[in-house]
């Protein structure tokens, strides 16, 4: 059954149905063809939105004989159709919609005053249709123009149906019981149709003060402004205001911008890109802008609340995007409008930003978080941005002359200019990756030239505003040389070593990037040349020659027009052989660099994360980052999406990585936590670990693998690891400050003891293939010939070398070798001592030095175990047995260089060993080495002689 | 806790003068809780009072072998002393010693302690070397001098003695510091010498 209500609702729609069609065929169609073709610009705005209105009219229309069909079906077959699925209660949302659309339409039509210009068109028309017009309209037609007429004939029956909707629709809700299922939907619909009655009411206010406005502005003004959808919320000559410093008769807030009226002048401000901020002067308000910033001084505090209000909500419903619904202030979305959005905005002022286009992140009118920043000669800025400036990670590119051509920067920057950590590849092909600072290259960076430059280098080292200064490495290609020393002003000065192709090492003063003052100079064939010398590192002027065999030649040199040397001088035949310390092993840059200084640039900024708690933020811009293959990232579109090793992910795991640092402080723990932590974003330290590679190679690896530099290298890992583990121990500081906890002071001793058990091995990897390399040239002499006194050894059956080397007979492990019958010992080779033997073969697997020394204590406890076995007892080896018998094993073992094995050993060992087991293991060692360079073990009792005569 | 001072010696003296013996007797016949585990008897330590420090000797034996003999600068750069021994009944091995001593005024390390010992005193019936000459020499040279007896452990801790008082005491200021302080590390810039 249904109730009367429903029969009156069918009723209800039934006639705005009719009244629809009516409205459509008597109106809208007639105002549409009034001028059809339309040539003024004003008459196809006008016929547009004729248009639009026709539409709207159409779809409410369609709609409403929707919601009529759903009403008949159920008024004759209410089985078949339940209340709550009738259209206007199931989808009252969408028949509302109808309404606002129409609504739309119709007061955009209004504000432009359409009806009244269409209207005059055909005024013969609309006089003869006046009576059909007036049944259109309720009541108390009023007498006043054709425009008039139709502008009420097109909003009365709406206004009237959407009343009568409501009422009924609550009637009906009185039918209905508490529980029956359509109860909550009529309830929503009445809400709904409430509503809309007064956002109708608001959108015919609003377009009607906005019709109004036009009236009151100048026809210049007019042209400018008068647009169908702007809406006038607020205008200064209701509430006025004083705008400062920006001058402004007027002020005039619309639904989408805000407007300064001064003069002829008109400033239009977008309502999305404009926040306001409230002062503590009660009656001002500030209103922001991209770039613009003003007050509004109203008369009393009730003037600057409306404002505030008005244009904070205009704010909302503007990035909001559709009208608030029922009236303004009361949208969905927060009342408050955000402080960040994300908006396109190009900037016309004159300065920085002339013509640059920014689309990303805003805050308080100002880009910040993350953007693009576009300028018209092809510049663009992709990154952070902090209060309107580039502040943060951020890839620019800088279009060079050369169409193709352009710098790309992906760099951290602060406050609009580079800084920190940075990656720069240039439009020439020239690279720079390292630190930045107001812009220009500053602390350590490595710049590489164009791989087909002219003049192909690399510098690694140190700069000072743009220029390099300080420590730095440059090698030059295209000269095979490589400078290692102090730089100023982009010029080499101060004390400096060259090292060349040729193995020429050369040590000395620089003044404005040439030699000054005497140098000396280190010929690969170990001659000493001291004097002053040409940039072609020959020697001018007074100076003297040490040859390797002690000659000396000393005289004024100068070179010839043809090549060669020429000097009048005395040579000197009768001096000794040189002193090697001074000429074939001189350690060359030892005083002139002091280690604690050479690679500050790399620690400080290590440094100063640490000093500023470990920010995880600022790890990647301290500490550097890693690209991959920049170049083709870079010609892809993604280039702005610079592979780095995902930030994000270190800013938290920076705590993760501090907690897992105070779950690892034993020892041994620690030690299998530093080895397994090698990934790039993991420990930061290891980042500097690489960092400090880098400079290693630079230094010592190619050219540089020179032996007058290998105490220069040595200190230099042994400063790294110092360094390196007061980077450890300033981490777990920060670990341990986070949780209120302080480190505990550590004792010099301690310290040592870290560095050197800890530390040291964890490096020395890294570091070792160069650093081996140098002590193995500076050492090539005394292994050649140790190498011969081997080989020479290894000829020697090994009964024939223990008696040869004098061990006492009642050691020798004669239970080893199988004797021949007559009782002579047999030609057997490398059974004695293997155990030995083998293990002390051992000390090159390892790069550790106290691992070789482990090495080193087992194969004299090998020796001594063999020893007491022959013996049958133990037996403590004194010295006189135990050198001899060592230096059979180390002749079996043949391991190659190890001359560089030992004082590689040697110098990288804890000094807590000194005078210790371990310092006197390695010094037995030593002693072997050297005895078997002797001449007896190289040249005499070749075995091919006595062979023949003994066994024979 | 007492500072402990870590000194190296090393032993110089011909073969068969009672080198090893001595240290044998020094390290072993004592209380062993200061007996540290050693590489054969070539290198031994052990911890004895003196005064307000521990001295731990660290004693680098050396190969008495003719042929070695060049080798041994290697063993006593760094040390803080050096025991050098002869055996009362063989002049040649106080010949032997003398050169020891001139070798380490030339090439050992500077302000090394030398402590001079004519072993095998229990056998001075058929003694060659008189005490006097020992006594005079080792005046002339500054050394220490005892005669002692290994297989009787005749002199044997004095020697070691002497040499404890010989080391110059610590720095009051260094002395502070909680650990021990190395004597390794200023000697091995000494004897850091290239070879
Ligand atoms: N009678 C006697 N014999 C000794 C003494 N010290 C060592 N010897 C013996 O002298 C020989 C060589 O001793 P050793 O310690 O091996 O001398 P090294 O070659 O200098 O180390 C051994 O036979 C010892 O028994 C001692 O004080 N008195
Ligand atoms: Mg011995």
């Amino acid at each position: 059954m249904c109730s009367s209500e429903e029969t009156d609702l069918l009723r209800l729609e039934e006639v705005f149905s009719t009244t629809l069609a009516r409205t459509i065929s008597l109106i809208l169609q007639p105002l549409l063809l009034a001028d059809p073709e339309p040539s003024d610009p004003c008459g196809k705005e006008c016929l547009r939105l004729l248009q639009q209105l026709h539409e709207s009219a159409q779809r409410l229309w369609d709609v409403t004989e929707q919601s009529l069909l759903s009403l008949r079906q159920r008024l004759y077959h209410p089985p078949s159709m339940s209340l709550e699925a009738v259209l206007l209660l199931n989808n009252a949302d969408y028949v509302l919609q109808a309404h606002m659309e129409y609504i739309k339409s119709y007061t955009d039509c209004l504000v432009v005053q359409a009806f009244q210009k269409v209207s005059k068109k055909r005024s013969e028309f609309w006089r003869s249709q006046r009576k059909a017009l007036r049944q259109l309209l309720s009541s108390g037609s009023s007498e006043g123009s054709v425009g008039t007429t139709l502008c009420q004939a097109l909003r009365q029956p709406l206004a009237h149906h959407v009343q009568k909707y409501v009422l009924l629709l609550l009637s009906l809700r009185d039918t209905l019981d508490e529980h029956h299922p359509a109860q909550q939907l009529v309830m929503h619909a009445v809400t709904l149709f409430g509503n809309l009655q007064s956002f109708m009411q608001q959108a015919l206010d609003q377009a009607m003060a906005t019709q109004a406005l036009w009236h009151s502005l100048s026809s210049r003004l007019r042209d400018v402004l008068c647009t169908p959808t702007h809406r006038l919320l607020q205008d200064s000559q209701d509430i006025p205001v004083v705008v400062t410093p920006l001058r402004a008769e007027r002020v005039l807030l619309f639904d989408d911008t805000l407007v300064l009226l001064q003069g002829h002048n008109v400033h239009t401000f977008d309502l999305k890109l404009v926040w306001v901020d409230p002062s503590q002067d009660k009656c001002v308000l500030h209103i922001l802008t991209p770039e613009d910033e003003f007050s509004f001084c109203t008369r009393d505090p009730q003037g600057q609340v409306v404002w505030q209000w008005k244009v904070t909500q205009a704010v909302c419903q503007a990035l909001c995007g559709k009208k608030d619904f029922p009236v303004l202030g009361s949208g969905r979305e927060p009342s408050v409008p955000p402080e960040c959005r994300c908006l396109a905005y190009t900037f016309h002022r004159e300065g920085r930003l002339y013509q640059a286009t920014y689309d990303g992140e805003w805050s308080r009118a100002k880009p910040h978080g993350k953007g693009t920043l576009k300028w018209p000669d092809g510049r663009n800025h992709v990154g952070d941005f902090y209060q309107g400036l580039e502040h943060g990670f951020g890839i620019c590119l800088v279009p060079q002359a050369s169409e193709d051509k352009f710098d790309c920067y992906k760099c951290h920057w602060r406050e609009g200019r580079m800084c920190e950590y940075g990656i720069c590849e240039y439009g020439t092909d020239e690279v720079y990756k390292g630190y930045f600072q107001a812009g220009v290259r500053h602390g350590f960076g490595v710049l590489d030239s164009a791989p087909q430059a002219p003049q192909p280098f690399r510098y690694t080292g140190h700069w000072e505003r743009g220029q390099r200064s300080g420590y730095g490495i440059e090698e030059d290609r295209d000269r095979g040389e490589r400078y290692i020393g102090m730089w100023q002003a982009d010029q080499r000065h101060g004390p400096g070593i060259v090292v060349t192709q040729a193995g020429v090492c050369y040590q000395g003063t620089f003044q404005g990037d040439k030699m000054a003052g005497p140098g000396i100079l280190l010929c690969e064939d170990d001659s000493l040349y001291e004097g002053t010398f040409t940039r072609e590192l020959t020697l001018l002027g007074k100076g003297k020659v040490t040859f390797p065999n002690g000659f000396t030649l000393e005289g004024s040199f100068c070179s010839g027009t043809d090549k060669g040397l020429y000097t009048q001088g005395v040579l000197d035949t009768t001096a000794l052989p040189p002193n090697p310390s001074s000429t074939r092993k001189r350690q060359l840059g030892l005083g002139a660099f002091p280690v604690e200084s050479r690679w500050q640039g790399v620690y400080s900024p290590f440094r100063d994360f640490l000093r500023l708690g470990c920010p995880g933020e600022l790890q990647e811009a301290l500490l550097g980052f890693h690209v991959q293959s920049s170049r083709e990232l870079r010609k892809s579109q993604e280039y702005l999406c610079c592979e780095r090793s995902h930030p994000k992910d270190c800013v938290g795991s920076m705590e993760d990585i501090l907690k897992e640092l105070l779950q690892h402080r034993k020892p041994k723990a620690l030690q299998q936590y530093l080895r397994k932590v090698r990934h790039p974003c993991g420990l930061s330290w290891i980042q500097l670990l690489q960092t400090l590679m880098l400079t290693f190679q630079a230094t010592y690896s190619g050219i540089g693998a020179n032996k007058h530099l290998q105490a220069m290298a040595q200190e230099e890992v042994k400063q790294h690891a110092r360094e390196l583990w007061a980077a450890y121990r300033g981490l777990l500081k920060v670990a341990l400050l986070r949780q209120g906890q302080t480190l505990e002071e550590e004792s010099m001793e301690t310290r040592d003891l870290q560095v050197h058990g800890l530390l040291l091995p964890l490096l020395l990897p890294s570091f070792y293939s160069e650093l081996f390399t140098l002590y193995l040239l500076l050492h090539e002499r005394e292994d050649g010939l140790y190498s011969r006194g081997i080989a020479n050894l290894s000829l020697f059956p090994d009964t024939k070398l223990l008696e040869f080397l004098d061990v006492q007979k009642h050691l020798w492990p004669l239970k080893d070798l199988r004797l021949t019958s007559n009782q002579r010992y047999s030609l057997v080779r490398d059974k004695c001592f293997l155990s030995a033997t083998e293990c002390l073969q051992k000390i090159i697997t390892t790069v550790d030095p106290r691992e070789k020394l482990e090495v080193l204590e087992k194969t004299y406890g090998e020796i001594e175990a063999t020893v007491s076995r022959v013996l049958g007892r133990e037996y403590k080896l004194p010295m006189d047995d135990l050198l001899p018998l060592l230096i059979y094993v180390v002749s079996r073992a043949r391991i190659q260089h190890l001359g560089a094995e030992i004082h590689l050993i040697r110098d990288m060992m804890d000094p807590i060993h000194t005078g210790g087991l371990h310092d006197f293991l390695l010094t037995a060692l030593e002693s072997c080495y050297e005895h078997i360079q002797k001449e007896d073990m190289r040249l005499h009792h070749l075995p091919g002689h006595w062979d023949a005569r003994e066994l024979w | 806790m007492m500072a402990i001072r870590e000194l190296k010696v090393c032993l110089l003296g011909d073969t068969g003068v009672g080198k090893s013996s001595i240290v044998c007797r020094f390290v072993q016949d004592h209380f062993d809780h200061n007996i540290s585990p050693t590489i054969g008897a070539s290198f031994m330590t052990k911890t004895v009072p003196c005064g307000n420090e521990l001295h731990k000797f660290l004693i680098w034996d050396t190969a008495g072998q003719e042929r070695f003999h060049s080798l041994a600068p290697m063993y006593y750069r760094g040390s803080a002393a050096a025991v050098i021994v002869y055996d009362i009944t063989k002049q040649d091995s106080f010949h032997t010693l003398k050169k020891w001593v001139k070798e380490l005024k030339e090439h050992g390390p500077e302000n090394i302690v030398m402590a001079i010992a004519g072993n095998k005193c229990d056998l001075s019936d058929i003694r060659e070397v008189p005490l006097k000459d020992a006594k005079e020499y080792a005046e002339s040279i500054g050394a220490l001098v005892v005669e002692t007896s290994a297989k009787n452990a005749i002199n044997i801790e004095e020697l070691f003695q002497g040499i404890s008082r010989q080391i110059p005491p610590l720095d009051p200021h260094e002395n502070g510091n909680s650990g021990g302080i190395k004597l390794g590390n200023q000697s091995l810039q000494a004897g850091r010498r290239c070879c």
